[in-house]
């Protein structure tokens, strides 16, 4: 398996670090509000058989350029300058939950910059009845529970033990272990806290959509209901859906390799 | 030394078994409107009394959704306060700006208020807590630049002649031209509330204004914070003005320290257990991370925390006792912070109204003229 390499570009935003690996055809991945990237197995899976690209969307990793930012718009443009600063016409982009949303916006603008497209769990629509739920200012376990369906992952058990914090202890951890998680939850809060993880536009223009297009639902997916992923299945042209049994919302961190299979499979016809 | 009576107007009458938080999704179901009538009037009639007793002013704030709080519309109070007293300042502390939109609204009914009031306004401003950026779903990592621009044309409102364009990132107004213009010229005395943050520190610093420190912390935050205050007014080239600062600060006075600590304590751990949880969440981008790494500094001595009585008097979370130990104790603290202006929290909790009125009669009585000896009223500058 192939390691992930680090890599600056610059955008218009920024500097965007951009982890790479493997050679082939190009796959675009779009991380989750996770940030997952370096280390992702299921990632370097991938890298095994195509060229990989992660971009850190702003705020997260080392990337800059969330002050450039406000709301999915300009999520979306910062995509498509990133395509553009990494050379790649019309890669497939994939992309879990936040990143699925961003990866439906991208290809439901520009359908032509986008060959494939597999969306995991993603986020994008609000649909009357079932709501996605709260990811801001829950307890770190009450949202792990939701986030995962193993709850010996061990992100987990990391959101676990900070749960288990109390503000006296929280005030001891050194800052630059807080940080990273800081700024992704305030970069994720810009594009997403209102409208809440979603674009009313968005479910209008999925059917502009031309790349033939996967979607990947956890059937333990406790954050986004499953309605979710058959809305996207009805609305893209085309579109079809794979059920990862036992799966939960953060489904490639939890069965990485069942993911990569179905990614691999999906952008490989 | 300038004393204000400061109001939060609480629901005293949270069911025993609600062991939830008081903010954002505390059930509606239990606020009881026959409790709000007797509370709403029980309240401004102690924020009333506290005129006739002598006090310099009134304070009152804003929150929503809440129990601890029960004052979405502070300006409704001010307006009822403009009317029925005569002589005291009276501080809305203060609107939250970026609920207001177009903030103008914010200009017009301050102005209101001081035109009612005679020039007696102090205009409060701040960016709303955290809560209430879940209670509005509002976006929290625009709150500080939404505070600042409303801010900016508040402040334009005011002092400048209309009508003219105010072209902002948030606010994009063809027509600003606010009627009626307060009478404070050039626009009434402006306090910002803050529990640390570096940026509101440094804003306040900047425009001259007046930062109130907000309570609930163990004492040595304050004098971080107010340390830190003055510090930022020396980076603008200036010594602060006590009358620059302000320290809100829950107080009780009775016939004798045991008798005040036995009338107290349970309306005092009511308002810590039952009324702060849910108080202190920050929503992402709430803050600056260099600010939050400040706020999470004090975290560990949060009110919320506190389990005896000894904390809450080795940490002056709250002044209690008779009027000599109350005196002393608010004399000590006062030199150590230095701050001009005195917000007492004459009522918190589950305090009744009985009680929250013979506090007041012997603080003013017995309290306040041994403060104003020790500390005269500094001039403006």
């Amino acid at each position: 398996m192939g390691a992930l390499v680090e890599d600056v570009v610059a955008s218009g935003v920024g500097k965007i670090q951009v982890w790479r690996g493997g050679s082939g055809d190009p796959v675009v991945y779009l991380h989750s509000a996770n940030g997952e990237a370096a280390g992702s197995v299921m990632l370097e899976q991938l890298a095994d058989r195509f060229q990989v690209v992660v971009p850190m969307f702003p705020g997260f990793g080392e990337s800059e350029g969330i002050e450039h930012i406000e709301d999915i718009e300009d999520a979306a443009v910062h995509l498509l300058d990133l395509l553009d600063a990494v050379g790649l016409e019309a890669p497939a982009v994939v992309g879990t939950s936040l990143g699925g949303w961003m990866a439906a916006e991208v290809a439901s603008r520009w359908p032509a910059r986008v060959s494939r497209l597999v969306l995991i769990n993603p986020a994008g629509l609000h649909i009357d009845g079932a709501p996605i739920k709260e990811i801001f200012g829950r307890d770190l376990a009450e949202l792990a529970a939701d986030l995962f369906a193993d709850p010996s992952n061990p992100v987990a058990q990391l959101m676990n033990q900070m749960s288990a914090l109390g503000e006296k202890d929280l005030a001891e951890v050194p800052f630059e272990v807080l940080r990273p998680t800081l700024q992704a939850l305030q970069a994720t809060a810009k594009v997403a806290w209102n409208p809440y993880l979603h674009d009313p536009k968005l479910l209008r223009r999925l059917g502009k959509i031309t790349a033939p297009t996967l979607v990947v639902h956890g059937s333990a997916d406790r954050l986004i209901p499953a309605v979710h992923a058959a809305t996207f299945v009805a609305s893209i042209p085309g579109a079809r859906r794979a059920e990862v049994e036992g799966g939960g919302h953060l489904v490639p961190l939890e069965q990485p390799s069942v993911v990569a299979d179905l990614i691999a499979e999906h952008v490989g016809r | 030394m300038r004393f204000f009576s400061f109001h939060l107007m609480p629901y005293p009458s949270l069911p025993a078994d609600y062991d939830g938080p008081a903010w954002v999704t505390c059930p509606n179901e239990l606020f009881d409107p026959a409790v709000g009538t007797r509370i709403y009037n029980e309240y401004l009639d102690q924020l009333v009394l506290a005129e006739d007793l002598g006090f310099d002013g009134v304070c009152i704030n804003e929150h929503h959704q809440n129990a601890y709080g029960l004052m979405p519309s502070p300006n409704l109070m001010a307006s009822i306060l403009a009317r029925q007293t005569q002589r005291v300042k009276i501080a809305v502390v203060g609107n939250a700006l970026p609920l207001y939109n177009p903030p103008t609204r914010v200009a017009e009914e301050f102005a209101m208020i001081d035109c009612i009031s005679g020039g007696r306004l102090i205009a409060g401003m701040v960016v709303g807590g955290g809560p209430e950026y879940y209670s509005f779903s509002m976006n929290p990592a625009h709150a500080r630049e939404m505070f600042q621009e409303a801010h900016d044309l508040i402040k334009r409102a005011w002092t400048e002649p209309g009508p003219f364009e105010f072209y902002g990132k948030h606010y994009k107004l063809r027509y600003v031209n606010s009627w009626p213009k307060p009478v404070q010229k050039p626009h009434p005395e402006i306090w910002i509330p803050g529990v640390g943050s570096l940026e509101t520190m440094e804003f306040v610093a900047r425009n001259h204004y007046a930062y109130m420190g907000i309570p609930y912390f163990h004492i040595s935050v304050f004098e971080r914070t107010f340390r830190m205050f003055r510090e930022a007014c020396g980076r603008e080239g200036y010594d602060a003005d006590p009358l620059q600062m302000g320290w809100l600060e829950p107080i009780y006075v009775a016939e004798s320290d045991e008798q005040a600590r036995r009338e107290y304590e349970d309306h005092f751990f009511y308002f810590v257990k039952r009324l702060l949880p849910g108080i202190n969440i920050q929503p992402p981008g709430y803050t600056s991370l260099r600010s939050y790494q400040n706020i999470l500094k004090g975290a560990g001595s949060f009110a919320i925390n506190l389990q005896t009585w000894d904390e809450v008097v080795e940490g002056a979370y709250a002044i209690v006792g008779s009027p000599a130990t109350v005196a002393e104790k608010l004399a000590e603290n006062l030199h150590r912070l230095g701050t001009g202006n005195l917000l007492g929290l004459m009522q918190l909790g589950t305090l009744p109204d009985h009680l929250t009125r013979k506090s007041l009669g012997l603080f003013a009585s017995e309290v306040m003229p041994k403060l104003r000896a020790e500390f005269p009223v500094a001039v403006p500058v």
